[in-house]
């Protein structure tokens, strides 16, 4: 799942894939901004038919928290 | 591409996703981009409640629109979207001041393009009117955002809208290339004659007579219509003059390519008959290893897939229209415009053009060979009842005639032909006849439907039979063609085939075949024996 995760960051902040790494978090990208986050938040429902929740989408500033946030979701 | 500024004032950046945009801020007149090529103001009517408050913003909009018209350039196209009410609780249902101020403001920005050729309108109901609320709007993106339309439907807006840009832009397609039998009408021309096909006032003729009568207004708005159909051209001259129902007429197309060409030829003849490139042509067809060979030998062509249910052929021209050939208004300078482009345009690119042998291998054409049994039967039957047009001697014969031939000893073989496309089932015949001492061989009926024609399967089908009668140590293969009123597409094919034509007398042509050396089957067409 995390290199689905990692897909869709890459996608979404317009950068290489070898960039994200295991702990990539929003401060490790200045492109990660309130507008590419929503951008990732509908690309992620879409990808992992989920609908996110605004708590959720609040604290998903790493790929760790989207991981086990969509965990959750699927469980 | 295009640098596009806009005036929004709700969150709507996801929408123009992959285009050059930059956005003015919320409700933010006063910091634009000057460098933009064109200008969009893209204002929805705020999400509230109160009716008062809404009127008095949306009639402040005139002013603000005024205000950016003496600011922005002269010559730079604008392009205003028209307000609609998305979703406003309507306190009173006698009340339609909201509704009145909403209309005011659309006219209003109508009358300004009127006066003035760089503005444009885009009516948003067009969009909108396509979704109910709870897919257009997702309040938790409203309340996180300010989004008001749905960001997951930027995939659709974004084809919509580059339709529009299009549109105004003057960018859409020039030419229509129509196929003719079960396109433009139900059935088989030369098949089911004048008075067989379907087209006429009820089911299913009237789907396509109101098709012709959209295709028609349709070049009345300036797109230009050509033919290119594998048919007898004189039966489609005798149905234009004859069929009383008939919209679309010979005057009413600019080119005919009605021939047994492959269409890809005809089209590129067509591109350089009208001087237009191929990459503004659009091709309408409704068989499916048509439009891939047109697709494949001329990648730059727009082939939109064919319906499945003919019903929805008029939906379909509707998107056919709005996706390739709307346009936003045809003034005399548009039309210049149009001019300059044809020339710009010149010829597209062909190098990318394969070669026919390698279509006609990638359609995976599968000949079966089969033997006369109980299932085919009434097929065979049926098919030398019907077929016309690649029937070199028409003769027709009931499910007893077929048997008595067997009896007789005939040979009786038919072929069932699949591609990628799918099955086309049984659609070939050859009945052969054995003269009494088994020296000689008669091709007494050798029939293919139309459907399966033009990719080697005849060619192929008669080399394996051949092979098989020089196996069982026949010496000499007889033929003939008998002319009929319709079946002059096949009246050389033996010739072509290297027959020898030993006479020819009224119509009847008689060849002769030494069966001493077997024919080489190349990998085209892969053939299966299914034989008992």
């Amino acid at each position: 799942m995390k290199d689905k995760i990692k897909q869709v960051l890459a996608e979404v902040l317009e950068i290489d894939i070898n960039q994200i790494g295991d702990n990539f978090d929003q401060n490790d990208c200045v492109k990660w901004d309130s507008l590419h986050h929503l951008n990732l938040v509908v690309e992620l429902e879409t990808a992992f038919d989920v609908d996110l929740e605004p708590e959720e989408i609040g604290v998903m500033t790493s790929i760790n928290e989207i991981m086990s946030i969509i965990n959750k979701k699927q469980d | 591409m295009d640098k596009i500024f806009v005036f929004r004032n709700y969150t709507v950046e996801p929408l123009f996703k992959g285009m050059n945009c930059s956005f003015s801020g919320y409700d933010n007149i006063s910091d634009i981009d000057d460098n933009a090529d064109l200008y969009v103001w893209f204002y929805l009517l705020p999400i509230k409640n109160n009716i008062d408050a809404l009127i008095q913003e949306v009639e402040d909009y005139h002013n603000r629109v005024e205000i950016i018209l003496s600011i922005l350039p002269k010559n730079k196209t604008k392009i205003f979207f028209t307000i609609n009410s998305i979703d406003t609780i309507n306190w009173e249902n006698s009340n339609n001041e909201l509704q009145c101020a909403i209309n005011n403001y659309n006219e209003f920005i109508y009358s300004k393009s009127k006066e003035d050729n760089s503005i444009k309108i885009i009516d948003f109901t067009d969009f909108t009117s396509q979704y109910n609320i709870d897919s257009l709007i997702d309040w938790k993106y409203f309340y996180m955002s300010q989004i008001v339309i749905n960001p997951k439907l930027a995939v659709p807006f974004n084809n919509w809208f580059k339709n529009k840009l299009n549109a105004i832009l003057f960018l859409r397609k020039k030419c229509l290339v129509l196929d003719l039998d079960n396109t433009l009408w139900g059935g088989i021309l030369g098949e089911d004659g004048i008075s067989g096909i379907k087209l006429g006032n009820t089911y299913p003729g009237n789907i396509y007579l109101e098709f012709q009568n959209n295709i028609k207004l349709a070049s009345q708005s300036g797109i230009i219509l050509a033919v290119c159909s594998k048919n007898n051209e004189k039966d489609v001259f005798d149905l234009w003059d004859k069929h009383a129902n008939i919209i679309l007429k010979k005057d009413d197309f600019s080119v005919l390519k009605i021939n047994w060409n492959n269409k890809a030829d005809n089209i590129i003849e067509i591109a350089n008959e009208l001087n237009i490139g191929l990459d503004s042509m659009v091709f309408i067809d409704d068989n499916p290893s048509e439009r891939a060979l047109v697709k494949l030998m001329i990648p730059v062509i727009e082939v939109p897939e064919f319906p499945k249910k003919i019903y929805e052929l008029n939906k379909f021209f509707k998107n056919v229209y709005n996706r390739y050939f709307q346009v936003y208004q045809l003034t005399n300078e548009d039309t210049k415009k149009t001019e300059q482009y044809k020339i710009n345009a010149k010829r597209s690119d062909l190098k990318k053009k394969i070669s026919f042998d390698d279509y006609i291998k990638s359609l995976e054409t599968v000949v079966e060979v089969q033997d006369l049994d109980d299932i085919n039967l009434n097929r065979i039957s049926q098919m030398t009842n019907k077929t016309n047009q690649f029937n070199l001697t028409t003769k027709r014969y009931t499910s007893e005639d077929i048997l008595s031939l067997k009896q007789e000893g005939a040979i009786i073989k038919c072929i069932s032909v699949k591609d990628r496309f799918g099955d086309n089932g049984v659609t070939g015949l050859i009945i052969l006849t054995p003269s009494k001492n088994k020296e000689e061989i008669t091709i007494d009926t050798f029939l293919l439907s139309c459907r399966i024609l033009g990719r080697g399967v005849e060619q192929t089908f008669l080399k394996y039979i051949i092979n098989g009668l020089i196996d069982s140590e026949f010496k000499v293969l007889r033929s003939s063609y008998i002319k009929s009123n319709k079946n002059q597409q096949v009246e050389s094919f033996y010739n072509k085939f290297g027959l020898e034509e030993i006479d020819s007398d009224n119509g009847v042509v008689n060849y002769k075949y030494l069966l001493s050396q077997k024919h080489n089957i190349d990998n085209k067409v892969k053939i299966i024996n299914n034989e008992r």
